[in-house]
Formats: structure tokens, C-alpha cells, sequence
């Protein structure tokens, strides 16, 4: 049973808020397809996750383009489908508390099982509050609840009524790390019991790469780019990706200048610079951005060695040095190049090494962790 | 004397509570038709409802007159329906006291469901709860105390009505005098004794009412 969702969605500012405004419209411009898997849609606010969301729940219409889960559509404007909230059977759990305060849980829970057999509904409470180890909180109302028990009861709530796609809008964004990252392990493995599509937005990397099998990027209402975690870090489509995901080091000035089959690599012309990549879906004088994670980048004493671009090992000079904690922010300029590069290494290393400000090195730019891709 | 105080203190209180109950029925669906629905005429609609709070009482009764009595739309219907006209009856009154009470509950009530959180409707009609049985299980149930704050009002209104009251059912003595009448009539009459007795009832009543709704006001606020 997979997802297919390919909708278009136009609308104002000024409709959203009721007041003359002269904001542009907005476009939702989304098209992915999914197994039974944890889909983690990720990008800056704005960027249409919510509001792609609400058109898969039933409470927005798209203007255009069709919703699936499995073989039940749930929108398809060729076809004038459109069916209402109530008929998609679908589990959400919204950013805000949306339990319902004047109910306890357990009336919260069997809210979404009225349809159901008694001793069906029964049994079934009986499970998710298994499922979710909520035994203990059956009697208690909302109010009476921590936040992270409040997001778990939602859960529950959520997957009671057996749904065939679960949304978590930001979950548990309102939670502190250490219950967020359990919450998040939580949800990991209840995916691979229940088996069902399951989005999830976030806004945290750390949450994205912990639960994500793939991640949808949205920017600006469209869709990115859909891919697995070492896709979207390594092979991003744009420069949008690129630093939603945490690049820097990014140089816009680069062209391909060969592509080697034999060796698998591409060699890109970026200023006085030469830099060896991996091979890409480039063609030969293509203009390009490349760029490395501060992680990535290896530092080595100068006495090791020279200048060779063709291994990508460049002559840098240290401009400064910064601490971050267990690890320390280095200014490195290549001084053949006039390029400045951001490094962040182990202290420890740096210690080792005696690495101080005005001192020169030898960088080395790992081939298959230095990042290339349109501009644009 | 007794029989004085008796008659209109029940009949008051008849009148406020059959319009009261009407109130609450109709005011609660009309409060949440404006607060969760869009459509061509709402502004137009809304100002309709509430313009008995700003109007002069007699403008009311004049304008109800000429809707009720037999030669008016709904009079006339009534009129080939029942075969007798409404003006001048219990019922008249409690048409008078309904509509200058309906505005308040209104717009208490719009004001506390507009309160409620759309995204808790959302939940339960996602969870396969009708708009029907959301608004009855969850908007309702947390729009409460609006709705409660609201019904005091009305009923204090209904209680306090005179103007329209007066153009529409008339002050006859035994069948149509309540209380806010009686006072009019026992002063008129110089009867400062009954006056006193039916204004000491009426500001105590009115106290209550004032009690019940700040407690009601404000727990919503809080």
C-alpha cells in the first residue's frame, strides 16, 4: 500500500488573513510517492508542511491534482473526488495539545471508536494504551497530564481508529530533548509494528535523521527534493537543500571542467582552484556550486606534504581559531586560491597538532564528502 | 396586596423563562452559524440581531406591531392559522422579551465558541465525528460557560423588559402587567407602597443575576 500524493494549491496572503494585504500568492507545488515508511518532510516555516498537511487531511482543497493512500483517493480533481475529513481514514496529530480538555483519556481515546462493536472498542483501547504505556493514565484528565504524556495520549488517539496513514505535524516540538528523542525512538518502532505510512514533520535535523527512512525537502511550497538521508546530505539538488541541511563552505563560481568515467570522479574549475568530486549527472562546462560540511574537512601538518590538486590537498594558512565546546571552529584561508574555508575539528586534535592562528597546513577535501550540485 | 405582587412576579417570571428557554435554543444555533460559517448576508444578518441592543424599546414594539399584528407578515399567518390574533396575550410578551433578550445571547455565545480552539473540531472530525456530534460533544461542551454567562443575561433582560412589552401585549391588569409594568402602573396610581415591595424584588433579582454572570464572565476570562 503506498501514498501518492501530486497537488497544486494557489492562495493570497490577504485570504489567510482576512485583511487587504499585497503579499504574493503562494503556490503549494508538492509531488512525491511513498511505501509503508517513514517519510520525515523537512524545511525552513513558510515552506508549505503544514499546509500540505491540511490538504491531505481534508480540512484545505487543493486546487488541482490527486490524493491517494492505497487504493482509497481522497482527492482526485480530474475525477471531482473529494472526500469530506470524516471519510479519510487518516490519524494526525497536530503541533498544539488538540486533546479534548473536558474529557479524560480514556473518552478522548474511544472518541475516535464511537463506530466500532463494543467489545471490539474495547479491546482495541485496551491495545493502544499498550502500545503507548499509558495504562496508568486512563482516568486523568488533560490537564492532569506532563506534555510529553499528552503527546503520547494524542498518539493514541491517533492510531486507535486503525488509520492508513499517520501525520505528525511537529509532534514534539513543545517537548524538551531528552523526552523529544525518546518520543522520537518511540515512534521509530511503532512504525515498524503498525506498518503504515507515516509523515512526519520537523524542523529539527537531529529528530529528521533519527526517524527518517526518506525526507521530503519543501522550500517556497515546492518539493525539493525526495530522497534517502545520504541523498539529500550528499547529492542535494540545490542550493536550497544544501543549506537546509547544514553546508557551508559553499562556492558558486565552479564549472565542470571533465568528467572521468574510468575513475568515476568529475573535475570541477572553481576560480585558480581544481577540485576532484564524485561522479554527477553533470555535463562538461556546466555551471555549478560546490561546497563541504566544516566536519568534513581533514587538516594535515605541512611537513606531510604539498599542494596537489589533482588529490585535492590544499596549502592553507590558519586565519583564527574558535572554541565550540568539544570542538573548535577554524578560519582556514587557501592561500593560492583566496578562498576561505570553515573548519570544525576535534579539540583534541587540534591540541595534538598544535595548531595556532597564522599557522599553515595542508587541507585535504575528501572526494566523496565534498558536495556538488546546481546552483539553481 | 398580595394578589398585586403575585400575579406579576409569576407572570414576569413565566415570560422570562419561556423566552429564556427559546433564547437558548435558537440563539445557541444562530451564535454558531455565525462563529463557524461564512456567508453572503452574515455582516447584514449579524447587525439584524443585534440592533434590539441599541434600538429604543418603543422603536422595538413598533417595529414588532407592524410585523405581528394582523395586518403584518407573520401576524397575518398567525391569524389564518389560529383564527385570533397574538397582540395583547402572553405570548405577545414573550415575542417582546425574545427579541430584545436574543442579542445578548448571541453575542456572548458567538464570542465563546469563536474561543474554542478550530483545531479540537478538527481532531474529532478526523477521528470520524460529524460536524453535528463535534459541536454537540466538543465545541459546545467548552463554549459552556459563554452559553451559561449569556442565558443569565437574557433572562435578566426579559426580566427588566417594558417598553416593548408594553406596545405589543398591552398593561392589562391580571393577563399582561409584569412587573416593570406593575411598578409604572402602582406609581401612576400613587400606590408608593406596592411601587417600593416591586422595586425591592426587582433590584434584588437583578443583583443575582449581576452575581451569577460576573462569576460566570469570569471564570471564561480567566
Amino acid at each position: 500500500m503506498g501514498v501518492k500524493v501530486d497537488i497544486k494549491k494557489w492562495y493570497n496572503k490577504a485570504e489567510i488573513d482576512g485583511k487587504k494585504s499585497t503579499q504574493k500568492a503562494f503556490m503549494l507545488d508538492i509531488n512525491f510517492e511513498m511505501e509503508n515508511e517513514l517519510v520525515v518532510l523537512f524545511g525552513p516555516s513558510g515552506s508549505g508542511k503544514t499546509t500540505l498537511f491540511k490538504c491531505i487531511s481534508g480540512i484545505m482543497e487543493p486546487d488541482n491534482g490527486i490524493i491517494a493512500v492505497g487504493s482509497n483517493v481522497y482527492y482526485d480533481k480530474n475525477k471531482k473526488i473529494n472526500l469530506s475529513i470524516q471519510k479519510r481514514n487518516l490519524g494526525y496529530v497536530f503541533q498544539n495539545d488538540t486533546l479534548f480538555p473536558h474529557m479524560n483519556v480514556r473518552k478522548n481515546i474511544e472518541c475516535g471508536l464511537k463506530n466500532w462493536k463494543k467489545e471490539n472498542r474495547e479491546t482495541r483501547f485496551m491495545e493502544v494504551l499498550d502500545l503507548l504505556h499509558i495504562e496508568e493514565l486512563e482516568t486523568r484528565y488533560p490537564s492532569q497530564l506532563s506534555g510529553g504524556q499528552k503527546q503520547r495520549v494524542a498518539l493514541a488517539r491517533a492510531l486507535a481508529p486503525k488509520p492508513e496513514i499517520l501525520l505528525l505535524d511537529e509532534p514534539f516540538s513543545a517537548l524538551d530533548t531528552e523526552i523529544r528523542t525518546k518520543l522520537a525512538k518511540k515512534i521509530k518502532t511503532l512504525q515498524n509494528k503498525i506498518r503504515i505510512p507515516l509523515l512526519f514533520i520537523t524542523h529539527n535535523l537531529e529528530e529528521a535523521f533519527l526517524l527518517a527512512s526518506k525526507i521530503l525537502v519543501l522550500h517556497g511550497g515546492k518539493a525539493q527534493q525526495f530522497g534517502t538521508q545520504e541523498e539529500i546530505v550528499y547529492s542535494p539538488r540545490n542550493r536550497h537543500v544544501a543549506e537546509i541541511f547544514g553546508l557551508s563552505n559553499i562556492f558558486d563560481d565552479a564549472y565542470v571542467k571533465e568528467r572521468d568515467e574510468e575513475s568515476k570522479s568529475t573535475i570541477l574549475e572553481s576560480g585558480s582552484m581544481q577540485i576532484t568530486v564524485k561522479y554527477l549527472n553533470f555535463r562538461v562546462r556546466d555551471e555549478v556550486c560546490w561546497g563541504i560540511h566544516p566536519e568534513n574537512i581533514t587538516i594535515i601538518p605541512p611537513e606531510s606534504g604539498f599542494e596537489d590538486q589533482n588529490e585535492n590537498l590544499y596549502l592553507a594558512s590558519i586565519k583564527s581559531i574558535i572554541n565550540k565546546g568539544p570542538k573548535k571552529r577554524i578560519v582556514l584561508k587557501l592561500v593560492k586560491h583566496n578562498k576561505i574555508l570553515n573548519a570544525e575539528i576535534p579539540a583534541q586534535f587540534v591540541d595534538s597538532l598544535k595548531l595556532h592562528a597564522s599557522d599553515s597546513c595542508l587541507v585535504k577535501l575528501e572526494m566523496s564528502k565534498v558536495v556538488a550540485f546546481y546552483c539553481f | 396586596m398580595l394578589d398585586q405582587i403575585w400575579f406579576p412576579l409569576y407572570f414576569t417570571f413565566w415570560i422570562a423563562i419561556v423566552s429564556s428557554l427559546l433564547v437558548l435554543c435558537s440563539g445557541v444555533i444562530i451564535a454558531y452559524i455565525f462563529a463557524r460559517r461564512d456567508f453572503r448576508g452574515k455582516k447584514l444578518a449579524e447587525v439584524l440581531i443585534t440592533l434590539p441592543l441599541v434600538l429604543p424599546p418603543t422603536v422595538i414594539g413598533y417595529l414588532l406591531i407592524l410585523l405581528m399584528g394582523k395586518n403584518g407578515f407573520i401576524g397575518h399567518m398567525i391569524y389564518n392559522v389560529l383564527g385570533t390574533g397574538i397582540m395583547f396575550t402572553w405570548q405577545a410578551a414573550v415575542i417582546a422579551a425574545y427579541t430584545v433578550s436574543l442579542p445578548l445571547m448571541v453575542r456572548t455565545t458567538q464570542a465563546a465558541i469563536e474561543a474554542v480552539d478550530k483545531e479540537l473540531e478538527y481532531a474529532a472530525y478526523i477521528l470520524g465525528r460529524s460536524e453535528i456530534e463535534t459541536a454537540l460533544a466538543i465545541t459546545l461542551p467548552l463554549a459552556k460557560r459563554g452559553i451559561l454567562a449569556g442565558l443569565v443575561l437574557s433572562f435578566a433582560r426579559s426580566i427588566g423588559e417594558f417598553g416593548a412589552t408594553l406596545m405589543l401585549a398591552g398593561n392589562i391588569q391580571g393577563k399582561t402587567n409584569t412587573m416593570s409594568i406593575s411598578i409604572y402602573n402602582a406609581f401612576q396610581s400613587g400606590n408608593d407602597e406596592l411601587a417600593r415591595v416591586l422595586v425591592l424584588i426587582l433590584i434584588l433579582m437583578s443583583l443575582l443575576a449581576i452575581a451569577l454572570t460576573g462569576r460566570f464572565v469570569g471564570k471564561i476570562e480567566a
